[in-house]
């Protein structure tokens, strides 16, 4: 869980608050995808969502066997995820007739009264951002806990077989470097 | 002077301070340098007895992602504490986290 309580500090004579932030990541460590699991992987915790949007019906991923599948932990209030839809978009264009299941788990920041449980509104989302690709609605953050997710946007990159091999987190854009590596190991993944 | 209050708060606990809540009216957040505030998701203060105020600011950076100023909340009288929500977005990170905590002023 990435929210966190922070203790607080109070200069009371002048009247400011100041409350202690979190522990700064390095850049490279956040941005970065994250080096291979270890061999053999684990295996890739099921989804167990109920509410879907672009898909008939829930998916599972006892079901997607044989195709590799591409978690993209994201909401739609978040610009760094936003940005780094276009990537993923053009991944299931490229892949999804490959072998490629992208599958967008949409987990809200904040309460009910912020907006992002409102189906409509992630509707709303994919419409502008172009998605296609299935995503789950993460309203009570099952998945995201169940993946031991902290960020957003994070990624989760599952083989034929269901083991989880690569993992990381971080914005990316098309052609960069980020955008590369993933390419790289979506493509590996498919040959297997 | 912000600055340095959030600098030594930072040297006090060994870890930088991202954001500072400056007493009003209106209450003021403030992101400490490189933290950006996101302003797709107003930063919210939850007051006992289950009222919800929002932050806001008009001034936002070009994409609308973030504010460009410090955004602002006003607080009935008499509350004086709650849970303060922030989504910070920190510039060198290009990820989102969310950050509660306890806020009293």
């Amino acid at each position: 869980m990435t929210t966190r309580r922070e203790g607080v500090v109070l200069t009371a004579s002048r009247a400011v608050l100041v409350v202690a932030g979190l522990v700064a990541v390095s850049a490279a460590a956040i941005r970065r995808p994250a080096p291979p699991s270890s061999a053999g992987g684990t295996p890739a915790p099921e989804l167990t969502n109920a509410s879907w949007l672009n898909a008939d019906r829930p998916l599972r991923l006892s079901e997607l066997r044989g195709r590799v599948v591409l978690l993209n932990f994201w909401v739609f209030t978040c610009g760094n995820c936003t940005r780094t839809v276009p990537s993923l978009v053009e991944y299931d264009r490229q892949y999804r007739e490959r072998g490629l299941t992208i599958i967008g788990i949409h987990t809200p920041e904040f309460p009910p009264y912020a907006g992002e449980h409102d189906k409509g509104n992630l509707v709303r989302a994919l419409q502008r951002q172009g998605i296609t690709y299935p995503n789950a609605q993460d309203n009570d953050r099952r998945t995201w806990d169940a993946y031991g997710i902290r960020y957003w946007p994070s990624f989760v990159l599952v083989d034929k077989r269901g083991i989880v091999r690569y993992t990381g987190y971080g914005e990316f854009h098309l052609n960069d470097g980020d955008f590369r590596e993933w390419d790289r190991r979506i493509a590996r993944l498919l040959a297997e | 002077m912000l600055v340095a209050t959030l600098a030594a708060v930072a040297s006090c606990h060994g870890r930088p301070a991202l954001v500072a809540l400056e007493a009003g009216p209106p209450l003021l957040l403030v992101a400490a340098p490189g933290v950006r505030i996101n302003a797709r998701l107003k930063p919210a203060l939850e007051l006992d007895g289950g009222t919800v105020l929002r932050f806001d600011s008009p001034h936002l950076t070009p994409d609308s992602a973030y504010f460009a100023a410090a955004p602002t909340a006003a607080p009935p009288g008499g509350a004086r504490r709650g849970t303060l929500r922030v989504s910070i977005c920190p510039s060198r990170e290009d990820i989102c986290r969310s950050v509660q905590m306890a806020a009293a002023w």
